[in-house]
Parts: structure tokens; C-alpha cells; sequence
């Protein structure tokens, strides 16, 4: 099922929720149709510095997009996307934040989207034109019309770890939100290094979907003894890693000679068909089930208040223990608002202690870093290594901070997973109206009794609803983007190698005591900055993630309030209506119901041919 | 000029000895640091995995012995050192020493291990009947930032140990671009060696410089302007000497090139350019190839694995520009390869002072000893050491380029800069230090030198110096009268006695 004709669908199921006065089921499909109208499946490019990252987008998109140069290397992420006319642009921050450790600027403020000619570009995005990224841009955009592009895919060049002054670089690269798939890129030269296999193990945490790519087999006789033992460490990493031997020159050659057997040999295809099936299909398999989750929602809610008016209309006699079972759902219904519910304990309960947790887990990595500080400055001479050993400080502090952030995002989707049990848990079923089954009218049945309870279980369909909304977009893609990538920074040496035996001969110099002395409280004081901003900001976004949660339930708990208010309203009228009136009526709601279970299976199909398509996506969801 | 420091030196370790006759650990440190005072200089061959360590050694001594491979090779420490039969000697964690079989393949060395794992061996000693090692004993190192972080710690254990000075005196560090972990490195090295007088013992080698432009025939020109960036850097500056770019497959394969090697180049030479380049857009397509008929297989995939892409395309443009024999064509790749300026650079920054370099190290290891195990009777001791390093021109000089380099001693830039080449920054001979060509004569050194030492006497009476940068000003002005000193006294007494005089003038 292609986009379009889900978009009709959603179309569907926005004219059947009509003008009435069901604003929310409304929104929630309107929210649903934005999502199927800008679909944006990010896949960023990292990997060290002069690997051929840059190289590999060109050859990709073929067209010269990201620049390329033996030497400078790229500084700022460019993202390439799909768009007719071809056309370029830069973000620029809105307002003029100085520029902060990265902890202070998460990337909250907006950007300004700046168009610039296309052939200016790598001048802007290069060390070169921008060193050290003097004009304090945000990233770069390209927007290309080639076919592998649609379907929404993105590709982020992203500036190369371990190169110098990397921990500037990165921060830059934590604007972006989360990434959906991420390609490690390494070249044939030589096997994986050991910072190398950090940065996989750290960045899988954020993003689990990895790809690799062992770039310029042109070059290197030997490649396939460098895939060989890549392989290896892949295995040992994580299994099912797929590892992709490329050669970005032979594509770009091929492309220029039309000979599709250069392009073969490049290596290409075989990635492009991994990001197209696998990336991108299983991203569309995601926000099929998403949406045909919000369709399935929408038609039970539709339906309950049509059936409850047509059971009143058929059957008059039953309509008093209709009424009662409908006002004991919507009394449950009330009960999961209430601030009292089982979930709601859950989230309050589990953010205060994730705060808690938080802030003791910042402040010991922050002491460490102090402690070993200190016992440094102890040991030598801080006065003329200072800029190198603040910048060490600060590389501390990063990591740490980040380390924390990454940690506190794991923690959070747990906790997200935890109310979302609950709450499925207690969730109000919704009388299902027989009709035509007089003798019991009433008949809770299981929820989404016609899926295929094997493949989504009442969590998992809760949590695929919230990935999908707005809201836990912003949620997910909060916490985990903003630190995403500034996490790896290897730190091998201490620093007490920094400062070393420098000055033992000063020893007795009370210059030196003293400067010891201002050493340490400038590191108190700066740490101490951290813990503070730092802690806000966390305390900020767990807030917002636990505001985002119980936003997502309630509004789910509202829904079905107002579908059983609405129901019992209208089996109340219906119930005191005159005769000539239920014969038209009967007719109308029939009509519409049969449109209603029209749309509700075309839902069905979709989500359980989503959930064919992927049970791997069952896996990555839950 | 060396001559009197080593002396200086020596007895320094004699006089040790005698204070710690008693202590037997003590005593047979003492006693290794007065052998080495005599050996070649000792230089380490360091740098991240795979950089190319193996491949530059065998390069700089102009043989193919040190086993290289595309996976991780080097996991055990091994010295190269000059003998006059070649002997492989192992050196257990545990146990005594014992020789392996020497056996070699293709040229190359293979340690027969004999069923000791790699972690218990705790170096090899490869005696090698190479004039190259004659000048100086190369210690190949495992390479740090490994997969297998054991074989990296022992890298770095071995270069930076905790408690000694290094055991090497002086360290080729090679890097392919410049990575953190590369000045992470380099930063730990300058620091443990010899307190406070870094940045002097360390040339920083741009390595595999083919690469850096993917092979083209212009890699090595690219490679160059990197190079030059980064001997400006200030990150660098600080840790390495200079930084040089070796394309070291190509330099290693030019100094042992074969005749089947030149004979199958030469037939790649007779293609016509299009058919060449269309053959070598990748390893892979170049070993298929069928062009040219007389090019087995085998042939093509040993010229790949000795040459590089690079490395053909930039023979067989020299064959095609007039190189038609083998050893002209030999030594114009060893040139381009960039292997010839860094037997320069080495030559002019490390045996030139290898000394001084030496002393350094002896100098350090008796002052540990002093704050390890202070006792009676050493105050004497430490007053020698005091006096060494401060009157011991050679240190001062050293010390100087370290600051000069770090910290800077308030001078304007283009004084520093002539303070540092005087010093001998860009290398210790009198022809780099003054700037002039080096075949020049006695007397256009004498003058030049003249003309400085009148700048810099100029430059020490200046009210507008600042006090920080007068000490500065004495070292150079007794740099310019040792180089003065040398080219007048040269025919009349030996060089050693022409700068003790020139010492003795000037203190």
C-alpha cells in the first residue's frame, strides 16, 4: 500500500468524523495525514574524519552536493533531501545564543532556514570557507530531485569524529533531531580501530538501526581481507550488522560513462537497495501501522455511538441495561483521567525518581571528573598547560554529560513502556453493540479482537500510536537527538599525563601553591556551573517527556469518555424519538456504519500487511 | 660539540655509581644508561594501527625484513640494531633470553615463535648486518588504539614508562591525518621525557601519503601542503620537530626494486594512456585486466601489493618521461616518495645531536634515581646534575626550542623565529642553523654567523627587550659564537677544542 492510498484512507476517515462535534478524533487524523504528507526518514552518514563520507553522497545522489578534499574536511552537517527544483540552503540560528559547551544550547531555538546558491555551498560547509564555523550555522540543506530520494529519505553528512577540535564539530551536529538509520562509514585501508568500535557501541545505543560501509575498495588491493576481519568485529559488536564494501569513484565513474557494470562493481546497488527496503521500507511499515492504528481507533469510536443510537432505535426495550453498561464504561473511562489512575502513579512516581536518579547519576560523574582534576593539579604545574587542560576538562564534562543523557533517555522509554502497560492494562473496553444479538446487547470483547494478537500485543499498540503523534516524536526524538552524537569523544589519557612531573623541581614555590590553589576553584566553579545548567535541563526535558506522556493517554482516556457520553446521549434521544423519524434514521445509520466497517477493514488490512512485512519492526517497537 | 656533553655525561653516571655502589638495582641501571651512552642512537617507530610503521622501518633501512601485513602485523616490540651477523634473540616476560631460527619469507623476517604466545614475549632482538642501522638502532613498536588494547598498552608502557626514562631516545611518530588519539599520544611522550625538555626529540611522519589523495599522481603534492599545515599548527608545534610526508609502501618497494618488478612496469609503460587508465580504476579491474599480453597475474597482483595503485601510475609515467633503467628509476621513486627528506630531517634533527639526545636521557634517569631513592651523600650528586643541565650548552639549547616551541619567552615572532633556527631547530648543522646552502664555505659561515651575533647582541641590549626573553638572547648569542668559533678555529684545532673555546669565551 502506497502513501497515497493511505492518504485517502485518512481522507475517508476525516469526511465519515465529518464537521460533527468530534474535534478530537479529528485532530488525530489530521495529525495522522500531516505525518503521511512530509514523511522524513533520516539516515546519517558518520564515521572518523577523511574516510570518504562526503564522497559516498556524492556518489549516492550523484551530483557534488557535499565537498570533497584531500585535506579539509567537512565541519558542518549537510542534509541532503528529496526536492524539485533542485535548490540549497543554510540554518541559521535565530537568535544570537553564544555559543555554549553544548549543554547549555541543546537546540531548543529555532533556526532560520537561509536559501544559498547551490554552488556556494562548499565553500560555506568546509573548514575551509568557515573555519571553526565563524558564521555559526546550524547545518546545511540540499534538496535534489533523484529518484532514490523519494519516499522521503534523508541522508546527513555529518563532520568526521576524532579530527581536531571534533568536540566544536559535534555539538553543532546535536541541532539535528534524531536520526532513523545510521551509516558507519571506514575504509578499506585498514581493519576497525578501537575508537572506532567505541563510537559504533555508544551510537547503537541511540540508534539502533546500523549500517556499514567499508568505503574506497578501488583503492585498497587487499579489501576484502579488510572485510573479512571488519566482519569479525562487526559479529562480535552486535550480530546482523550488514556490511557494504563501496567505491564512491567507480560509481561517480560509472554514472559518467553510463556503464552499469562499473556500477555494479561499485558496490552501490546493494546499499541501495538495503536503504530502500530496509531503511526506508521499514520506516513506512512503521507509519503504515501508525496510521492505521489512529484509522482502527477512530472507526471504533465512530461506531460505538452509531450502533448505541441504533441498538436504542431497534431495540427500545433494552436500551435502560444498555445505558447502564455504557455509564459504567464511561465511569471507567472517567477513572483512567483521574490523576488517581494506575498509569498515572506509574509517571508521576517513576519521573520524580528518574529526576532523582539523574541528578545523583550527573553529580558522581561530575565529582570523578573533579577528583581526578584536582589530584592532577596536586601533582604539577597547571599554569602552563591551563588551555589544554580546560579543554580536557571540558572534553570530561561532555562526555560525562552526555554519557547521563543517554542513560536518562533509556530510562525514560522504559518508563514510557511501563505506563503504557499499565494503562493498556486498565484500559476501557468498548462495548461492542450486537445488533442483531438481542439477548445479550452488552458484549465487551477484547481489545482489537480482529488483529492478530500474536503480532501487536495492547503496549505495543500504544507505544506504536506514540511514536507516531506529534508528541512522541517530539519526545523520542528530543532526548536521544540533542545528545546523540556528542557523546564520543575517546579519552585515553588522564589528566595526569597532561600535567605530568613537569615541575618537581618547583615544588616549594608558593607561586605555585597558589596557582594550584585558583586552579582547583576554577574547576570547582566550572563543574559546579554544569551540575546546575546541566540538572536544568534534564529536570526540563523529563518534565516535557512526562507532560508528553500524559498528554498522549489522556488524550486516549478522552476519547473514549466522549465516545460513551456521546453514546449514552444519543441512545437517551433515540429511545423518545417518534416512529416515522427511526425508519429514516435507522436507514442513515446504517448506511453510515456500513462506511465505518468499510473503512475499518481497509485499517485492518493495512496494519495486519504492515505487520506481515516486518516482524522485526514488532521487535523494535516494543 | 657532542663530544664534551656525552663526557659530561658519563661522568655524571660514573659519579652515581660510586654513590650507589651498594644498591645492585641501582647499580645495573646506572651501568645500562653508561652502555647506551656508546650505542646508536635508539628511535622508536610509533603510531596509531596500521599507520605504516613496519613498512617506513623497512624503507628507512633499505631492506625488506620487518614482516608487514593488511591485517594487524606488529604485536610485539621488536628492535632492529645493527650486528655483523644476523641473529634473532627473544626476550621472554619470563625466563632467559634465547635465539630464534632465523627464517625468512619473500625476504622478510618470520618469527618463529614456537608455540610462546605474543603476550609473553616481552621484545625480539633483531641483530641485522645493515648499514643503515650503524647510525642507529629502530625499535618497531605494536601499534596504539588496537583492537586488542594489551598489544597498545604495551606500546605505550614501553614508550612512556611510569617510573624511568623512555628507553627510546627519540621517536619517529606516524600518523595519517591528524588524529586525536595521535596528539593525545604524542602529548603523553613529550611529557615523561626528561622533566621539563620536550618537543626536541620528536619528527612527526605523514604517512601513507599516497592516500591522502586517493592514488592520483598528484597525491604526494596534496600530501605535502598537509604536511605543511600541520608543522604550523600549534597542536603540533608543540610535540613534534617537523612533520615529513613518506608515501612508505613506495619508498620501501623503490629501495628494493627487482627486475621483474621494472620489467613489467615497462610493459605497462607501452599501453597508450587511455587503455592505462581505464585498467586502473580500481585494484580489482588492474588485477583482471588482460592488457598488457605479457603480464601474468601473479605479476600484476605483486605490483599492486609492492607498489600501490600510486606507485604504478607514477612509474610508469617516469619510464614514459626517460627513466628506462631500473636504478635511475629507483632512486627518482625513492626521491618522490619523500623518503630521501626524511633520511634528511632525521639525520639533521636526531644524529646530529644524538649526543645531547642521549645525555638527556642518561640525565633524566640519574635524576629519577635522585627522587626515588634520595639518601646520604647525594647532594653532591645533585649539584653535579644541577650543574650539567645548566651549563651543558646543548641542554640549553634544547630547553630553549621546547619553550620557544610551547610557552614562547617573549620575543617578537620573527626573532623566535631566527632564535629557533639558530638553536638548531630546523636542524643542528652550522649551514641550517645560519640559512645558508650547505656546501657554503668557512668563510660565508663566518660572516653570516658575524652578522647575527651582531643582531643579537643588539637584540639582548634593547631596553625594548623583554626581561623574560634576555636568557632567550644569551643562549642564541652563545649559539652564534659556537658556530663562529667552529668555521674560524676549523684549521686551526679540531672542532670539539673550537667550541670548548668558544664555551670558555663566553661563560
Amino acid at each position: 500500500m502506497t502513501a497515497g492510498q493511505l492518504m485517502k484512507l485518512v481522507e475517508q476517515g476525516l469526511q465519515l468524523v465529518g464537521n460533527g462535534d468530534r474535534s478530537d478524533l479529528r485532530r488525530r487524523l489530521e495529525q495522522a495525514m500531516f505525518r503521511l504528507q512530509d514523511p522524513s526518514i533520516r539516515v546519517i552518514v558518520v564515521g572518523e574524519f577523511k574516510q570518504g563520507k562526503s564522497k559516498l553522497i556524492n556518489a549516492l545522489v550523484n551530483a557534488p552536493v557535499c565537498p570533497v578534499d584531500d585535506d579539509i574536511a567537512t565541519s558542518l552537517p549537510t542534509i541532503v533531501r528529496y526536492g524539485e527544483p533542485a535548490s540549497a540552503a543554510v540554518l541559521v540560528p535565530t537568535s544570537d545564543s553564544p555559543a555554549g559547551n553544548g549543554a547549555g544550547d541543546g537546540g531548543d531555538g529555532s533556526v532560520e532556514r537561509r536559501p544559498v546558491d547551490l554552488q556556494d555551498l562548499p565553500s560555506l560547509v568546509s573548514e575551509q570557507g568557515n573555519p571553526g564555523n565563524a558564521r555559526k550555522l546550524v547545518a546545511a540543506e540540499v534538496c535534489l530531485p533523484r529518484r532514490i530520494l523519494t519516499g522521503g529519505l534523508t541522508v546527513i553528512d555529518s563532520p568526521g569524529v576524532g579530527g581536531m577540535g571534533s568536540t566544536h564539530t559535534l555539538t553543532t551536529l546535536t541541532a539535528l533531531p534524531t536520526a532513523d538509520a545510521m551509516l558507519l562509514v571506514s575504509d578499506s585501508s585498514q581493519e576497525y580501530t578501537e575508537p572506532e568500535l567505541r563510537f559504533l557501541r555508544q551510537a547503537m545505543r541511540i540508534t539502533p538501526s546500523v549500517a556499514a560501509v567499508l568505503s574506497k575498495t578501488d583503492l585498497y588491493p587487499d579489501w576484502r581481507r579488510v572485510e573479512e576481519l571488519d566482519r569479525a568485529h562487526l559479529d562480535q559488536v552486535a550480530p546482523d550488522i550488514p556490511l557494504f564494501p563501496l567505491s564512491a569513484d567507480l560509481r561517480l565513474e560509472a554514472s559518467r560513462l553510463q556503464d552499469s557494470e562499473l556500477n555494479t562493481e561499485s558496490g552501490f546497488p546493494a546499499l541501495v537497495a538495503h536503504l530502500r527496503n530496509d531503511v526506508v521500507g521499514k520506516a513506512q511499515r512503521i507509519q503504515r501501522r501508525s496510521v492505521s492504528q489512529d484509522l482502527l481507533s477512530v472507526t471504533d469510536n465512530l461506531r460505538l455511538s452509531l450502533q448505541s443510537e441504533l441498538e436504542a432505535l431497534e431495540n427500545p426495550a433494552n436500551t435502560p441495561q444498555m445505558l447502564a453498561a455504557l455509564e459504567q464504561a464511561k465511569t471507567e473511562a472517567d477513572d483512567l483521567r483521574k490523576r488517581s489512575a494506575r498509569w498515572q502513579l506509574t509517571l508521576s512516581d517513576g519521573i520524580n525518581d528518574l529526576i532523582a536518579d539523574m541528578e545523583y547519576d550527573l553529580r558522581d560523574r561530575l565529582r570523578r571528573i573533579q577528583r581526578e582534576a584536582e589530584s592532577a593539579i596536586d601533582q604539577g604545574d597547571p599554569g602552563p598547560v591551563w588551555t589544554q587542560f580546560s579543554q580536557w576538562l571540558e572534553e570530561c564534562v561532555a562526555a560525562a554529560v552526555s554519557d547521563t543523557f543517554v542513560w536518562t533517555s533509556e530510562r525514560s522509554q522504559w518508563l514510557a513502556a511501563q505506563v503504557a502497560e499499565h494503562f493498556a492494562a486498565d484500559e476501557v473496553s468498548l462495548p461492542v453493540l450486537h445488533v442483531s444479538d438481542s439477548g445479550d446487547a452488552l458484549d465487551p470483547v477484547d481489545q482489537m479482537p480482529e488483529l492478530d494478537p500474536g503480532r501487536v500485543n495492547p503496549i505495543q499498540k500504544v507505544l506504536i500510536g506514540m511514536r507516531g503523534s506529534y508528541g512522541g516524536v517530539l519526545m523520542f526524538g528530543l532526548l536521544t537527538g540533542i545528545f546523540g552524537m556528542a557523546l564520543i569523544n575517546p579519552l585515553s589519557v588522564g589528566a595526569g599525563l597532561l600535567l605530568g612531573r613537569k615541575a618537581y623541581r618547583e615544588d616549594r614555590e608558593t607561586r605555585l601553591k597558589r596557582r594550584q590553589g585558583e586552579a582547583k576553584a576554577l574547576v570547582r566553579r566550572q563543574l559546579d556551573d554544569v551540575t546546575f545548567q546541566v540538572g536544568k535541563q534534564l529536570k526540563d526535558r523529563l518534565r516535557l517527556v512526562q507532560r508528553t506522556i500524559r498528554d498522549h493517554f489522556t488524550e486516549i482516556a478522552d476519547e473514549y469518555h466522549r465516545s460513551l457520553s456521546d453514546s449514552v446521549a444519543v441512545a437517551q434521544k433515540a429511545a423518545n424519538s417518534y416512529a416515522q423519524e427511526k425508519e429514516g434514521r435507522i436507514r442513515d445509520i446504517k448506511a453510515e456504519l456500513q462506511k465505518v466497517d468499510a473503512l475499518h477493514r481497509a485499517a485492518e488490512a493495512v496494519s495486519a500487511e504492515a505487520a506481515a512485512g516486518g516482524t522485526r519492526t514488532a521487535a523494535g517497537v516494543g | 660539540m657532542t663530544a664534551s656533553t656525552t663526557a659530561g655525561a658519563a661522568a655524571l653516571i660514573r659519579e652515581a655509581l660510586e654513590v650507589y655502589g651498594d644498591d645492585p638495582q641501582a647499580t645495573e641501571a646506572l651501568q645500562d644508561y653508561a652502555r647506551r651512552l656508546a650505542e646508536p642512537l635508539r628511535v622508536a617507530v610509533a603510531g596509531m594501527v596500521k599507520a605504516g610503521k613496519s613498512t617506513l622501518l623497512n624503507a628507512i633501512i633499505g631492506e625488506e625484513i620487518a614482516p608487514t601485513d593488511t591485517g594487524e602485523c606488529t604485536r610485539i616490540l621488536t628492535w632492529y640494531r645493527h650486528g655483523h651477523t644476523p641473529r634473532i634473540t627473544l626476550h621472554p616476560t619470563a625466563g632467559e633470553p634465547r635465539n630464534l631460527p632465523l627464517k625468512r619469507v619473500d625476504g622478510r623476517l618470520v618469527f618463529v615463535l614456537d608455540g610462546v604466545r605474543a603476550e609473553e614475549v616481552e621484545w625480539l632482538d633483531v641483530e641485522w648486518p645493515s648499514p643503515a642501522l650503524q647510525a642507529m638502532t629502530l625499535i618497531d613498536t605494536p601499534g596504539i588504539a588496537s583492537l586488542s588494547q594489551d598489544v597498545s598498552a604495551r606500546s605505550v608502557r614501553f614508550l612512556t614508562p611510569e617510573d624511568s626514562p623512555s628507553e627510546a631516545d627519540a621517536v619517529i611518530y606516524l600518523m595519517r591525518h591528524m588524529h586525536a588519539s595521535d596528539l593525545r599520544f604524542l602529548e603523553s611522550f613529550r611529557d615523561t621525557e626528561a622533566g621539563r625538555s620536550g618537543t626536541v626529540n620528536a619528527i612527526a611522519v605523514l604517512s601513507r601519503a599516497d592516500e591522502v589523495g586517493a592514488g592520483r599522481i598528484d597525491s604526494l603534492l596534496s600530501a605535502a601542503g598537509i604536511a605543511e599545515r600541520y608543522s604550523r599548527d600549534p597542536n603540533l608545534r608543540k610535540l613534534a620537530l617537523g612533520v615529513v610526508p613518506v608515501a612508505g609502501l613506495l619508498a620501501q618497494s623503490a629501495r628494493t626494486l627487482r627486475q621483474p618488478d621494472f620489467e613489467a612496469l615497462q610493459l605497462l609503460a607501452t599501453l597508450d594512456r587511455a587503455a592505462r587508465e581505464r585498467m586502473m580504476l580500481s585494484a580489482d579491474r588492474f588485477r583482471r585486466s588482460t592488457e598488457p599480453a605479457g603480464l601474468t597475474e601473479d605479476a600484476r597482483a605483486s605490483l599492486l601489493e609492492r607498489y600501490g595503485l600510486f606507485g604504478i601510475r607514477l612509474a610508469v609515467v617516469l619510464i614514459r618521461n626517460g627513466f628506462t633503467e631500473p636504478t635511475p628509476l629507483a632512486h627518482e621513486l625513492a626521491r618522490r616518495s619523500g623518503l630521501d627528506p626524511l633520511l634528511e630531517v632525521l639525520g639533521l634533527q636526531f644524529q646530529a645531536r644524538a649526543g645531547a639526545l642521549k645525555a638527556r636521557t642518561a640525565l633524566a634517569a640519574v635524576g629519577n634515581l635522585l627522587d626515588s631513592r634520595p639518601r646520604q651523600g647525594t647532594d653532591r650528586l645533585a649539584a653535579s646534575l644541577e650543574r650539567l643541565q645548566a651549563n651543558a650548552h646543548e641542554f640549553r639549547e634544547l630547553r630553549l626550542l621546547a619553550a620557544l616551541r610551547t610557552t614562547g619567552v617573549g620575543l617578537a615572532p620573527e626573532l623566535a623565529a631566527d632564535a629557533e633556527q639558530l638553536i638548531g631547530g630546523c636542524g643542528a648543522a652550522a649551514s641550517r642553523r645560519l640559512g645558508v646552502a650547505p656546501d657554503s664555505g668557512p668563510e660565508v659561515l663566518a660572516a653570516e654567523a658575524r652578522r647575527r651575533l651582531v643582531r643579537w647582541r643588539g637584540a639582548a641590549e634593547s631596553p625594548l627587550t623583554a626581561r623574560s626573553a634576555l636568557e632567550a638572547c644569551r643562549v642564541v648569542i652563545r649559539s652564534c659564537e659556537g658556530i663562529l668559533a667552529d668555521c674560524t678555529g676549523r684549521d686551526r684545532m679540531g672542532p670539539a677544542a673550537a667550541v670548548s673555546a668558544g664555551r670558555a669565551r663566553s661563560t
